[in-house]
């Protein structure tokens, strides 16, 4: 599944268009997590699923991020319905 | 004297949190944003691969891109006839570089999948689920923002508006088509006279829509420079009210109020119908239907656009124009 989305990840989202983008709610920058396939807002943690390559940026899609994963940028992330 | 000042004082204080919080009165939800979403979906599956009123509007909205004379490298279009944008776009605007956002999905997926089928070459298209009253685009990062059909089901216009303006370079371009107040108003009228005739009262059934005088307003209260409105009406002939709500679900603009009765008698529904038909109907039989467009157009702020003077900066009395002008004018 998580390959998956990669391959889709690659042709979907690229660097200039995560520049473009912000959190909706905070307007900070967000950062991709290849490994839960998300963009991951620091500021307010909230991560923000992509799905099909088509990121889904509505405040009620976002999940709030339980623990402290916002803070790792790329570290062990455990994530429920892997 | 002192406590009525003092009175007055506190009238002012409580009068100046209001206008100081300034989202008292954008934080009335008017419509169901999530109902909308799910309408979305539906109209996606629903939807005529071309329709001939969304494309007319959206064709009028690209063809202002035809008088700029600059070009737009990044666009983002969102909410409403998404699709019909992309077909149509047919390189206008020298757009290199297409965001294309909806709340809904099928929408975005819709849109996609009709793009693998019919690329358009030269623009790269990304798509993104994203709502109008938040939008998840950096300051100054586009160049042109087009929203076509869409803007009418946001609560806070104004503050859409302003996100959008927030998100444009300076001097870059906010186009927009909502639909106006006199639209579908023969089905306001039958709606209302069914449901005073059938139910003894009346209960909102059509959703309130903006007026022109609102839309002028709206773009210098978002503060975009050099603002345009401008109206068309038209007037779609359908076989039966029936028809036309199909043609609305298909669209997806059925109403989406937050307040609106969850049920409507049969009853009700063929009373409307009978009534739209004996007071509208053409010789032919065919009812009509009237949709009343507002196109908006304006500009993010930037030295090179034209300004006015200051006010008594004038060096020529309005009296003497005559003079200044009239010996070489001959009308």
């Amino acid at each position: 599944m998580v390959k998956f989305g990669r391959i889709l990840l690659k042709d979907g989202i690229n660097n200039k268009l995560l520049e473009i983008l912000v959190c909706p709610l905070s307007k900070q920058p967000l950062r991709l997590c290849e490994k839960t396939n998300s963009l991951i807002s620091d500021a307010i943690g909230v991560s923000y699923p992509i799905v099909d390559g088509i990121p889904r940026l509505v405040p009620t899609d976002g999940k709030i991020i339980e623990t402290d994963d916002a803070s790792h940028s790329d570290g062990p992330v455990d994530l429920p319905g892997k | 004297m002192r406590r009525s000042i003092a009175r007055f004082l506190g009238g002012l204080r409580s009068y100046c949190t209001d206008s100081g919080d300034g989202s008292q009165s954008s934080k009335l939800k008017i419509f169901d944003r999530h109902f909308k979403r799910k309408q979305r979906d539906r109209a996606a599956w629903l939807m005529k691969p071309k329709d001939s009123l969304v494309d007319t509007v959206a064709e009028n909205l690209l063809d202002r891109l035809e008088d700029c004379k600059r070009t737009f490298p990044t666009a983002l279009c969102m909410g409403g006839s998404l699709e019909a944008i992309r077909r149509l776009l047919r390189g206008r605007g020298g757009i290199e570089k297409l965001l294309m956002m909806d709340t809904s999905w099928d929408m975005v997926k819709l849109c996609k999948d009709a793009e693998q089928q019919m690329p358009t070459y030269n623009i790269e298209t990304s798509y993104i689920i994203g709502d109008e009253e938040y939008l998840p685009v950096k300051e100054n990062s586009v160049d042109l923002v087009i929203s076509c059909l869409g803007l009418h089901w946001t609560n806070d216009l104004p503050g859409a508006m302003i996100q959008s303006r927030l998100a444009l370079k300076p001097d870059g371009l906010f186009l927009a088509a909502i639909l106006g107040g006199e639209t579908l108003r023969e089905l306001r009228i039958a709606c209302t006279i069914a449901q005073m005739e059938r139910e003894g009262g009346i209960s909102p059934r059509l959703s309130p829509l903006a007026q022109v005088r609102d839309a002028g307003n709206l773009l210098t209260r978002a503060g975009f420079t050099l603002p345009g409105v401008d109206v068309d009406e038209y007037t779609i002939r359908y076989n039966s009210a029936l028809d036309l709500i199909e043609h609305l679900r298909a669209m997806g603009e059925t109403s989406a109020l937050l307040q609106r009765s969850k049920v409507l008698k049969k009853d009700t529904a063929l009373a409307t119908a009978a009534i739209y038909e004996s007071m509208f109907a053409a010789e032919d039989g065919t009812i009509p239907a009237t949709f009343q467009i507002i196109y908006m157009t304006g500009w993010r702020e930037h030295q090179s656009q034209q300004k006015p003077k200051k006010r008594g900066s004038a060096t020529v009395s309005f009296h003497d124009l005559q003079k200044q002008f009239g010996s070489d004018g001959s009308c």
